[in-house]
C-alpha cells in the first residue's frame, strides 16, 4: 500500500483529512515507495523492570573473571554454560546456567547477543559523562522514562511515537491492524499519531458474547451498540467509543482467521510469556489468510526489577525467558517461518555491578537477545563489556556506559524488515551521531 | 475574623420616601448596643486615624463619649432593630433584610452597613437590603454577617448585627453528579438521601463518618486457619459495596493508585492481612495530614518489602554493597515531587533554554537511599531475626543505619552520625516541604476523582489549599479533598470546559452495578479471582509501582490535542472485549431472579426493584430513574432513544430481560463511561 492508498484507507476508516496534521502527513512522506510480496515479522519481548542482563553473559576465567567476581561479589554467577561464539573472546564467555534452553539455539546459530547496548544520544566516554560534556538521555535510571526511550527509539519530543509504529508507517504498512499486534496491551513502541496496536487476547480467539451469532437478538443488540458507541461528541468519551467499536470489528476479523490456525499448543508451556508467544505463533501461522506482509508483535515479561532476592528471582526469570524463546524457535521452524520472523529483547536498562545486599539497582548498559533464522547467530555483537567496578566505563556504583546505542541495534532490524538504508536516519535521528548506523547481526 | 474583602457601606438617609414598612417582623431580640464611639460618622473605622481631624463630629472620639454628654438634655442613641426574612436561604432565593428605626431617626440619621463575612454584596438601598443568590457562582455554602450602624444628629450610634446563611442545597441531579465523583458508584437511595443537602454538608458528613476498615472484614479462607489473598479481595468488595463512608473509600482507592503497592505476582500475595492493613492506613489518613500519610506509607512493612527498603543496610565497602536505591527513587518520582520542577498550577517550570528542570539527581538518590537504611519489621529480636510482622510500622536498628552524611533536596544535608529515626524525620520533612508536593499530589487526586485534564487554575486553587488550609497548616488532606470537590470547575459552574471529566475506571463501573443491584452470593463471599485480567486493574494489584495507568497517558486518538486520558491506557482491544463480556455476564446472565436455582458460591445481581418499576410505571419511569442513577441527569436524547429502541425487541419478553438489556447497553455506552 503506498502513501496515497494509506491516506485513502484513513478516509475510509473514518479518519478525516482534517484530523491529520501537517506533521503527521510528513510522517508518510518517505521519498521511497514500498511494496512487499513476502512476509516478515518482528517480535519484541520487553523485559519490564530492567533485566540484570550483564549477568546473562559472564566471563569464565582469567582477569575478566577476577574483575567480575571482585565487582559482583555475592551476586556473581558461578558455573556458567560455556559458549563458543564465532569470534573467540579472551577469558571465554558463559551463559547464565538457568538459560540452558537457548544454548543450543545459540550454538545452531539461530540466536545472537548484542552486548554493551543502552540508550545513548552520542558516543559517551566516562570523561564526557563526568564533565557533562555531551547530551545524555533524559532521566537515566528511571523505569518509565527509560522504557519509553527504548520504545521510542529516540529522545523525547513533543509528538513522540514508537519506533515500531514509525517503521510500519515508513514502509507503508501501517494501514492494516493485523500488522501491529500486542499481546501485552498498550505500549509506546507500537503507538504513533495514527497507529495503536491491536491488542490480541492471549487465547487468540475471544468471542463477544452479547453479539455472538446471527440471531435476531444478536443482530438487534449489535445495531444498537454500534449506534451508541458512535454517539458521544466529548473527546474522551468518543475516543472510548471508537476504541470499543474498533475492538469489536478487529477482534471478529481476527477470530475468524485464527479459528482456522493449526494447533501449536504442544510446542508451548504454561508460563505467561510462553502463552503470549503461542498466540503470536498462531497468528503468524495464518499470515496468508490475514494477507499480512510486515508485522510487528509485542509481548512482555515482568519482574526484572530485582532490588532484592536476586539470587532466587533472577535465575527463575532467566530460566522462564530462555524456555519460552526456545519453544518459540521450535514453533517457528514447525510452521516454516523461521527465516521470516525475528524475535528480540528490550529492557528498561541494565543493572548495577554493585549489590545493595541481596539485589541490584538501576543501571545503564546491558545485553540483549536476538533470535530467528535471519539472525547471523552464534555470535556476540557490540561490545562484551568488562564487568569492572570503578573501571573505565563505570559512571559510579557499577552503572556502565553503553558502548552501542540501542538505536544502532534497532536500525539493524529495521534494515532487515525492509527499510531502505537511506531512511534509517529518518527513523532513528541519533544515528547521525554514530559512525556505524547498524550492526551486522542480521542476514540481509 | 474579618475577611479581607469586608466593605463598608455608608448612606446618608434622606427624608423622603423611606420604605421602612417592608420589613415583616421586628427583631424583638435586638437591644441597642452601647454606642461605639469610633464608628461615629466615619466611613473608615478600620484602623485609619488619619481622617480623624477632618471629622465634623465634636470630639467624642476618645475615651467614653457618653459621659461627656451626661449633663446635657439627654440625647439618646437611635432606637433600632433589624429583621431578616429567614435564617437560611436556598440558592436562587431572594434574601431580604432591613434595619428598622423611627420615622424621626430615619430623617436625621446616617446608616452604615458593614459586611463581616460572606461573598461581597453591593448594597444599593438603605433601610432594606435585597439581593438574590446566583446558584451558579459557587458551590460553597455562604455565611453572611452584617453590622448596621445608625448614627443620629447628636452623633450617637446604635449597632445591630444580622446573620444568615445561604445553603447550596443539591438538586437530585446535582447530588447524583457529586456522588458519581465522590463515591465508588452511587445507589439510587444514596442520591435521594443526599438531595436537599448542600455540597459542603454532604462532604462534611462523609468526612466525619466512622471509618470502615478492611482488616476486620478479612476472613480466613474456608476450612483454613488463615486468610488467603482472595480473602482480602473479598474484604475490599464488602467494604466498597456496603460502607457508608463512601467518600473515604473513594479517596483511599485513589491514594492506592498513587502510593502503589501490589500483591500481583509478588511475595506479598502471601500477606493478605498486611495488605489489608496497608489499605487501612490509606483509609485512616485519607482526611488526615499528608506528612503523616507519607510517614506511615514509608514505614509500612508492606511498602518496605514492595520497594525493598525493609532490611536495607548501610554500605559495606569491602563487599561492594551500598544502600538499596529503590524506595529513594520512587518516593521522589511517584509519591511526592515527580521528576520535574513544577509551578503551583502543575505545569512544568522551564529554565532559560525552555527545558524542564530536574528535581533531583543521583546524589540525592544516594542521600535518600542512606536515609532508608536500618529499618525492618517491628518487634524483630535482632536485625537478622525479622519478626515478619506485616501490619505494624517498621522499627529501626541504628547499627544498620548509614551514619554517613545524606544529601537531600534543595541542598539540605543530614550531618554524619544522625540516627535512623531522626534522619527519617528530617528527610520526610525535606520532601514534604518541597514546592512540588502540592501541585504534584493535588493534580493527581483531581485526575483520579474529577477530571483528566484540569485547568491550571483548578490545580493551583487546590494546591494552594494543600499548602495552607486557611489555618496555616500544610498537607491537610480533608481540606484538599473538599477543595477538589467544591471547586467551580468540579461543579460545572461558570463556563464548563468542553473536555471536562474522565473515563471511569473499569472496576468502578462494576462496583456501581453491584452496589445498585445488591450483588451477593448465598455464602456472602466475593471470590473474584483474576481481577487484573478481567478489568486491567484490581485493588492493590498493579503490575508495577507505576500503577495501572500513568497520569500523563495520551491515547493515539487524542495525539492532536493537549488532552490526556489516563484510564484509556488499560482500554486495549482485548481488555475492552473482556469488559463488554463481563458486563453482559453480570447484567444479563447473573440476575438472580432469572434463575430457578442459585449456585451458592456464585455472585448474583438482584433487579427486583426495577422489574417492579417497569411493570408498574413503564419504560419511561425506568429511564427517568436511570437518567439520574447512571448519567447524573445528563442522559442525552440520543441515548434515551437508543434505550427505547433496545427495549423494543425485548418488550414482549419478561421484564427482567428488559431491565438486563437496558442496563447492559448503558454499561458499554460512552455517556455512562464518562464521569462528568
Amino acid at each position: 500500500m503506498n502513501r496515497r492508498k494509506f491516506l485513502s484507507y484513513c478516509l475510509k476508516g473514518g479518519v478525516s483529512m482534517a484530523a491529520l496534521t501537517q506533521l503527521q502527513l510528513q510522517a508518510f512522506q518517505g521519498s521511497l515507495s514500498y511494496e512487499f510480496d513476502d512476509h516478515k515479522a518482528l517480535v519484541c519481548v520487553f523485559l519490564y523492570g530492567g533485566n540484570d542482563s550483564l549477568n546473562m553473559l559472564v566471563p569464565i576465567e582469567g582477569e575478566a573473571r577476577a574483575l567480575y567476581e571482585a565487582s559482583r561479589q555475592n551476586l556473581a554467577v558461578s558455573n556458567p554454560l560455556s559458549l563458543s561464539p564465532i569470534t573467540a573472546i579472551d577469558g571465554g564467555v558463559g551463559l547464565h546456567p538457568s538459560m540452558s534452553a537457548i544454548q543450543p539455539v545459540f550454538e545452531s546459530q539461530n540466536l545472537a547477543f548484542i552486548s554493551g547496548v543502552g540508550s545513548l544520544v552520542v558516543p559517551t566516554s566516562k570523561a564526557d559523562y563526568d564533565n557533562e560534556a555531551v547530551p545524555l538521555p533524559k532521566h537515566l535510571f528511571s523505569h518509565n522514562d527509560q522504557q519509553a526511550t527504548w520504545m521510542h527509539g529516540r529522545e523525547k519530543i513533543s509528538l513522540n511515537s514508537g519506533w515500531g509504529a514509525r517503521l510500519l508507517e515508513r514502509i507503508e504498512q501501517g494501514g492494516a491492524f493485523v500488522n501491529n499486534i500486542s499481546l501485552a496491551g498498550t505500549n509506546p513502541w507500537q503507538t504513533s499519531a495514527n497507529l495503536t496496536p491491536f491488542s490480541l487476547h492471549q487465547s487468540g480467539v475471544s468471542r463477544i458474547n452479547p453479539i455472538n451469532g446471527t440471531s435476531n437478538r444478536a443482530t438487534h443488540v449489535r445495531d444498537i451498540m454500534t449506534r451508541v458507541l458512535s454517539q458521544s461528541t466529548h473527546p474522551l468519551a468518543s475516543t472510548y467509543g471508537t476504541k470499543v467499536q474498533s475492538a469489536i470489528t478487529n477482534t471478529e476479523a481476527m477470530n475468524s482467521a485464527i479459528e482456522s490456525s493449526i494447533d501449536l499448543s504442544s510446542y508451548f508451556s504454561d508460563s505467561s510469556l510462553s502463552q503470549q508467544l503461542h498466540t503470536v505463533a498462531k497468528s503468524i501461522s495464518v499470515r496468508q489468510t490475514l494477507n499480512a506482509k510486515r508485522q510487528i508483535y509485542f509481548v512482555s515479561m515482568g519482574g526484572f526489577d530485582t532490588h532484592d532476592n536476586q539470587l532466587t528471582t533472577h535465575p527463575a526469570l532467566l530460566g522462564a525467558l530462555s524456555q519460552s524463546l526456545a519453544e518459540f524457535n521450535t514453533a517457528m521452524s514447525a510452521i516454516e517461518a523461521s527465516n521470516d520472523v525475528t524475535l528480540f529483547t528490550m529492557s528498561d536498562f541494565g543493572r548495577t555491578l554493585t549489590s545493595n545486599g541481596d539485589g541490584t539497582d538501576h543501571g545503564w548498559a546491558g545485553n540483549q537477545i536476538v533470535m530467528g533464522g535471519a539472525v547471523n547467530g552464534g555470535e556476540i555483537y557490540g561490545s562484551l563489556m568488562t564487568q569492572h567496578l570503578d573501571g573505565p566505563n563505570d559512571t559510579r556504583g557499577g552503572r556502565l556506559i553503553p558502548q552501542v546505542a540501542n538505536e544502532q541495534y534497532f536500525s539493524s532490524m529495521a534494515q532487515w524488515f525492509g527499510l531502505a538504508n537511506s531512511e534509517l536516519v529518518d527513523l532513528f535521528p541519533n544515528l547521525t551521531n554514530f559512525d556505524t548506523h547498524s550492526l551486522s547481526f542480521m542476514n540481509i | 475574623m474579618l475577611k479581607k474583602n469586608t466593605l463598608i457601606f455608608f448612606f446618608a438617609v434622606m427624608l423622603s420616601g423611606c420604605g421602612g414598612g417592608s420589613s415583616e417582623s421586628a427583631d424583638t431580640q435586638s437591644v441597642p448596643e452601647s454606642n461605639s464611639s469610633d464608628a461615629s460618622g466615619s466611613s473608615d473605622d478600620s484602623g485609619s486615624s488619619d481622617d480623624s481631624d477632618s471629622n465634623d463630629n465634636s470630639g467624642s472620639n476618645d475615651n467614653s463619649g457618653s459621659n461627656d454628654d451626661s449633663a446635657e438634655e439627654e440625647p439618646s442613641p437611635p432606637d433600632i432593630s433589624t429583621s431578616v426574612s429567614s435564617d437560611t436561604y436556598q440558592a436562587g432565593e431572594k434574601v431580604s433584610f432591613s434595619v428598622n428605626l423611627s420615622e424621626q431617626d430615619a430623617k436625621t440619621s446616617t446608616i452604615e452597613w458593614q459586611q463581616l463575612s460572606g461573598p461581597t454584596i453591593e448594597i444599593t438601598t438603605d433601610l432594606t437590603v435585597e439581593f438574590s443568590i446566583d446558584e451558579n457562582v459557587s458551590a460553597l455554602d455562604e455565611h453572611y454577617h452584617f453590622i448596621v450602624t445608625v448614627t443620629n444628629e447628636a452623633g450617637l450610634s446604635s449597632q445591630e448585627e444580622i446573620k444568615f446563611s445561604v445553603i447550596k442545597a443539591m438538586s437530585e441531579q446535582q447530588s447524583a453528579r457529586l456522588l458519581h465523583q465522590a463515591t465508588l458508584g452511587p445507589t439510587y437511595d444514596e442520591i435521594q438521601t443526599a438531595t436537599g443537602k448542600s455540597y459542603e454538608q454532604w462532604l462534611d458528613e462523609q468526612i466525619q463518618l466512622p471509618i470502615t476498615y478492611h482488616s476486620p472484614l478479612v476472613e480466613n479462607y474456608p476450612d483454613r486457619d488463615e486468610p488467603s489473598q482472595i480473602n482480602r479481595i473479598d474484604a475490599w468488595w464488602k467494604a466498597s459495596l456496603n460502607a457508608n463512608d463512601q467518600l473515604r473509600q473513594r479517596v483511599a482507592f485513589a491514594l492506592s493508585e498513587i502510593f502503589v503497592v501490589s500483591d500481583l505476582n509478588t511475595s506479598l500475595s502471601g500477606e493478605p492481612e498486611g495488605m489489608a492493613a496497608y489499605y487501612d492506613l490509606l483509609l485512616e489518613h485519607a482526611f488526615a495530614n499528608y506528612r503523616d500519610l507519607l510517614e506511615q506509607v514509608t514505614l509500612s512493612p508492606i511498602m518496605g518489602v514492595y520497594l525493598s527498603h525493609l532490611g536495607n543496610e548501610k554500605a559495606d565497602v569491602e563487599r561492594n554493597i551500598r544502600p538499596d536505591e529503590n524506595y529513594a527513587r520512587e518516593v521522589m518520582q511517584l509519591f511526592t515531587i515527580g521528576l520535574n520542577e513544577l509551578n503551583l498550577n502543575g505545569t512544568n517550570k522551564l529554565d532559560e533554554n525552555d527545558e524542564v528542570i530536574a528535581t533531583y539527581g543521583q546524589q540525592e538518590i544516594e542521600g535518600f537511599a542512606r536515609v532508608f537504611t536500618g529499618w525492618t519489621f517491628a518487634y524483630s529480636a535482632r536485625w537478622n531475626r525479622p519478626s515478619r510482622n506485616y501490619t505494624l510500622p517498621m522499627h529501626a536498628f541504628d547499627d544498620y543505619h548509614s551514619s554517613a552524611e545524606k544529601v537531600l533536596l534543595n541542598g539540605e544535608v543530614i550531618p554524619e552520625n544522625t540516627n535512623a529515626e531522626q534522619s527519617l524525620a528530617i528527610a520526610l520533612d525535606n520532601l514534604f516541604n518541597h514546592d512540588n508536593v502540592a501541585p504534584f499530589i493535588s493534580k493527581q487526586l483531581i485526575q483520579r476523582l474529577i477530571t483528566s485534564n484540569p485547568s491550571p487554575g483548578y490545580v493551583e486553587r487546590v494546591a494552594a489549599v494543600f499548602n495552607d488550609n486557611g489555618d496555616g497548616i500544610r498537607g491537610d488532606l480533608a481540606a484538599t479533598v473538599k477543595a477538589i470537590y467544591l471547586d467551580n470547575e468540579a461543579r460545572g459552574l461558570e463556563t464548563p470546559l468542553a473536555h471536562f471529566g474522565k473515563i471511569k475506571e473499569p472496576l468502578l463501573k462494576t462496583v456501581q452495578f453491584w452496589r445498585v443491584y445488591n450483588t451477593k452470593s448465598l455464602t456472602n463471599r466475593y471470590f473474584t479471582w483474576n481481577l487484573p485480567t478481567t478489568y486491567g486493574q484490581g485493588p492493590l494489584q498493579s503490575p508495577s509501582v507505576f500503577n495501572f495507568f500513568r497520569p500523563d497517558f495520551q491515547p493515539g486518538e487524542l495525539v492532536d490535542t493537549e488532552l490526556l486520558a489516563p484510564e484509556l491506557q488499560i482500554a486495549n482491544d482485548a481488555a475492552l472485549i473482556g469488559i463488554v463480556n463481563t458486563h453482559y455476564a453480570d447484567l444479563v446472565w447473573r440476575v438472580a431472579e432469572r434463575h430457578d436455582e442459585l449456585n451458592e458460591n456464585s455472585l448474583y445481581l438482584y433487579m427486583q426493584d426495577d422489574h417492579e418499576l417497569i411493570n408498574m410505571n413503564g419504560l419511561s419511569a425506568v429511564l427517568d430513574k436511570y437518567d439520574i442513577l447512571f448519567f447524573a441527569g445528563n442522559m442525552s436524547e440520543e441515548m434515551r432513544q437508543a434505550l427505547i429502541d433496545m427495549d423494543e425487541f425485548f418488550a414482549t419478553r419478561d421484564s427482567y430481560q428488559r431491565i438486563s438489556n437496558l442496563v447492559y447497553l448503558i454499561s458499554i455506552s460512552p455517556e455512562f463511561t464518562l464521569q462528568q
